[in-house]
Order: structure tokens, then sequence, then C-alpha cells
């Protein structure tokens, strides 16, 4: 797991906190921030990486982040425990990309602000922000809808029914956008 | 077939979704074809890679002190008389969160988006948008065919031939088959809800579960983030067949936990019957419908014969039984589902057949359920 050291850690006296994760949702629960912010610092990180692979743009995948977790402040009462946090919040996180998608497909008339690579390959802050690897910045320079399907499918594991109701999609589409993505990609990091 | 035939059908391959016969003509191509063997390897080796990528990546720059700015002034979900902007240092109510200028419009409106799936205004419309797909349908003594909105209390009904697409709010919809009625009993942020009284319809919600119910004459069905299909005869006796995520069944004291690719049975009064895979041959559907819904159900004998017929993968199935089979019983569901999935080192024998809840929740917990 990469590390930043350059994030400043928030002050929170993690000595009285439980350290597992259904405590700590029932401690955020009851509107205890302290609990919510080491729950941001143990998951915030794959919701960055989701943001950041399906958006394939680290200021929008961190304003993404951000609305991820001001959105499930209020919704943490919603958490039953049928599965664990972290699956529930990648599901959430899940969602709130999409919807963020489809917003701006019917705003701008496509997924997301931008196809260029260049775009990908050199990330607006820091080179260490996210997109590093060859890999990373062939699934970025990826057209909108096969990246988006190759990263639920390939990287988070959702099927292709999932896919093709999440993004309202024919299954046959998503299976499309995939072999698409998976040609484009072997082909960029030969 | 040619070679670009063959690739064609590589992601099917890889992903174990190719049919039996097309794989073992995949695999006799492959074995005489060094260049699709080449090929294929190059498709093994992305997905290698992925494999590889990091889980986590951590954020440019530390994102919780703007999130923890507006936290303290954001209502809960059962707190929605409070103020919804964050306040100023000294106490004022602001428009929008301090970071939200920052943001761009299409990330604004996901976050409005976002937020009003479960904000106040959800709870004051109570009605659902309906789209008649096919035919025309009744909306209590009116037929329409053009788009209207569905109102609590109000009942839906689709003839022979009609379809209708119905909105769940902001968190899903619905596709109603013909022969169909329904009636909108809650259209609340935290609870969806309607009466299915006969019909088919499918289901896809992508909120947080437990936000879309649908009762019917034999149990409800409780969305925990999925797609299904759910029918109800003339009699009441349903089906639900799950194709997403996970679906819970409730009745009572009975309930179901029923993951994508496997289909539960439920019967008035007695409830949801034990879940059951797509592909579960018909001796084992038979005998789980005695030991569900029969005269002798429940009984040892009608747990003996589903037994019989268990196959490896039915561990699912295996891990309802244990809970519903009488405890003289349950050791030999115990001992099947063992073989299949040894329980987690917490979990006993012993506390297994005393039906210890805890324990039974966390072997579900390593089937991949969702404790019901």
């Amino acid at each position: 797991m990469p590390h930043s050291d350059r994030a400043e850690r928030p002050v929170v006296n993690v000595a009285e906190l439980p350290d597992d994760d259904p405590n700590l949702v029932r401690r955020a629960q009851q509107r205890d921030e302290q609990a919510f912010a080491v729950l941001y610092r143990r998951h915030g990180p794959r919701v960055y990486a989701l943001c950041l692979r399906m958006c394939a743009n680290d200021v929008r995948a961190t304003e993404l982040t951000q609305t991820v977790f001001v959105n499930l402040w209020p919704k943490l009462s919603l958490f039953r425990g049928e599965s664990t946090f972290a699956t529930w919040l990648h599901r959430f996180a899940v969602n709130i990309v999409l919807i963020d998608f489809r917003t701006t497909r019917r705003r701008e008339g496509r997924v997301i602000a931008t196809d260029q690579p260049e775009t990908f390959a050199q990330p607006t802050s820091t080179p260490t922000a996210g997109l590093r690897l060859d890999l990373e910045q062939a699934i970025a320079a990826l057209p909108d809808q096969a990246r988006a399907v190759f990263v639920l499918h390939d990287v988070e594991g959702y099927t292709h029914d999932e896919i093709a109701r999440l993004m309202n999609l024919a299954p046959g589409t998503t299976k499309a956008h995939l072999h698409r993505a998976r040609k484009q990609l072997q082909e960029a990091l030969q | 077939m040619t070679c670009h035939d063959y690739h064609d059908r590589f992601d099917a391959y890889l992903d174990r979704t190719l049919d039996a016969d097309s794989r073992r003509a995949l695999d006799a191509h492959l074995a005489g074809c060094a260049a699709c063997r080449q090929a294929l390897a190059g498709l093994l080796t992305l997905r290698e890679q992925t494999s590889r990528l990091p889980r986590d990546i951590v954020p440019p720059r530390d994102l919780w002190p703007e999130i923890q700015a507006t936290l303290a002034h954001t209502p809960s979900a059962d707190t929605r008389s409070a103020p919804v902007g964050p306040r100023s240092s000294r106490g004022e109510v602001r428009h929008r969160p301090r970071w939200l200028p920052s943001l761009s419009l299409g990330v604004a409106a996901a976050l409005v988006m976002a937020f009003f799936l479960y904000s106040p205004e959800d709870e004051s419309a109570p009605s659902w948008a309906l789209t008649p797909l096919t035919g025309t349908i009744r909306l209590d003594a009116n037929t329409t065919d053009q788009p209207s909105r569905l109102k609590i209390g109000q009942w839906l009904e689709t003839d022979a031939l009609s379809r209708v697409e119905l909105a769940v709010g902001e968190i899903g919809r619905l596709e109603i088959s013909p022969n169909s009625r329904l009636r909108l009993l809650e259209a609340g942020a935290t609870d969806h809800r309607i009466e299915l009284s006969r019909g088919t319809l499918d289901a896809f919600i992508w909120a947080p579960p437990r936000l879309f119910f649908v009762e019917t004459p034999s149990a409800t069905a409780i969305d925990l983030g999925c797609a299904y299909t759910l029918a109800v005869d003339e009699e009441g006796r349903g089906e639900l067949h799950v194709t997403a995520g996970y679906v819970a069944l409730e009745n009572g004291g009975r309930s179901a936990i029923v993951p994508a690719g496997l289909r539960c049975r439920m019967q008035p009064g007695a409830g949801p019957g034990t879940p059951y895979a797509d592909d579960a041959p018909a001796d084992l559907r038979q005998a789980l419908d005695r030991f569900d819904f029969g005269p002798d159900g429940g009984s040892p004998a009608a747990l003996s014969a589903a037994l019989l017929h268990i196959r490896e993968g039915d561990t699912v199935t295996l891990w309802h039984l244990l809970s519903r089979a009488p405890a003289t019983a349950r050791g030999a569901v115990f001992d099947r589902l063992a073989m299949f999935a040894p329980p987690p080192a917490s979990v006993t024998r012993d506390g297994i057949l005393a039906a210890d809840r805890a324990m039974l929740d966390r072997w579900a917990e390593a089937l991949g359920l969702v404790a019901p």
C-alpha cells in the first residue's frame, strides 16, 4: 500500500477509540467525528483509488472522495451491518462516482471532462498523487466507458450484469467495452 | 472457425463464462495454435498485472480538514431537521460547504444529487414516476398509456399486454410485467415500500441496503443492494431470483438471505423456503419444496431427502438448512456443510447444534453471505 508523508494527520486521540470497524461505525453513527476520522483514514485511500481510476483525473478524484465522505456522514445510520463496512462504503462510493458520471454526461454530452491521455500522464497535482505505473496510465488513457467498465470488472470484481445495471447499459455493451479496454491496454503495454 | 473468431472468445474464456462446448473447442484450438496461445498469454499477463494494482492510493493532500469542516452541521439520516449548511466559527449557518466553491460543476451536481437521494424532499413527495412501456395500465379506476405518478395507496395494474417502468424514488427502478398488481405503501427517504399482490417485477436498486421493500402475501423482500426478479402467483406463492447482490426475505420468525445466482420460493403462511442455486437439479428443488412446504415439512425424513441431492456447491442451501433442521438432524447438515466449507475457527459443532445465532452468522460471513 503506498503511503504519502505529505498528508497531515488529523488531531485524533486514537488511544480512546476502538480499532475495529463495527465499533468505529457505531461511534460515528452517534456523531463521533474522531471515529469517523479514523474510518476516513482507514478507507479513504481505497475510495480515492476507485475515484482516481474511474475518472482518471486526480483533481476530480479528490473532489469525489470528499463528496463520498461528506455524503456518507449523514447516511451512516443506514448501515445495518449486513455486509462489512468496507463493502458497503465501496458500493456507496461507486454509486456516487456513477451519479457524477451520469450528471456530467447529461450536462456535457460525455462521461467526463477529457479523453486526452496526456492529461492523465501528467497528473495536475504531484507526480506521486496517483497515476505512476504504466498500467495505471494506460487505464487512464482508455475511452471513458471502456475505462469505467474495466475498472469495475477487472479491478473491482463486479460482474457484467452488475455493471450493466449500474451504468444503464446492456450486458453485451459492457462486454464490448471490456474487450476493447483489454485490447487497448495490451497494445499500450507492449 | 478462424483465429480471429477464437480471439473474440478469450474474454469469456478467462472470465469463465464460456459454455462447456465452446471451452473445449477453444482448448483444442489452443493446443495446436501458437499464435492464439501467445495472444491468450498476453491477456493473462494483463490480468496478472491488474491483480497487482494497489487497492489503496493516498490522496495527494489531506482531505480530512475540508470534510470535517462540513460534518458538524450536516444532518444525519434520522435528524433531518438539523441545518444543512456548515457554520462559520462564529456560529452562523453557511449556505454551502467551505470547499464547495472549489468543486467543478459536475462534482457539485453529484453532491447535490447524492444528498437528495435521502433528503427531506423525497419524504415530501409521496409518489413515484411511472412510464408505460407497452399497452395501457390501470391506476385505481383510471386507465392510461402516458407517463404519470403512482401515489401512496394507489393500485397499479397491468393487463396481459402492458408493461410499465416505475422509478423507486431516486434509488432504483422497477419493470412491471403483464398481469401484475401492486400498490405503493411508502415513499419516504428511508422506506421505499410497495405491496405486490400478484405478477412479476424486475428490480434494480442502487441505494444502500434496507431502503427498498416489497411486501408479498408470503414474505417481505428486503433489498440489500441488488437486482432481482420477484414473481407472485394468484395464490400468493412467490419466487425470488437474485441476479446481483443480495435480497433478504422475511416473514415473522422465518428469514432467508438470497445472494446472486440463487432462487427462493415462498408460500403464504410458511414464509420463505430454502434458497437454491439456479442450476439446482429438479430432484433437489422438489426435495426442498417438500421440506419447506410439504405435509411433512421440517421433518427429519424430509430433510434427509433433501440432503440426498445436495451438491458440493450448495453451501448457501446447507447454511439455511442448519437453522431450519430439527435439532436431532442438525448434525447431519453440519457435517455436510463442514465437508464442503469448513467453519471458521470460532464456530463449533456444539454451538451450531445449539443453534447459536452468532456462530451461524460467522459461518455465513465466511461463506460470503450477509447475515439475514
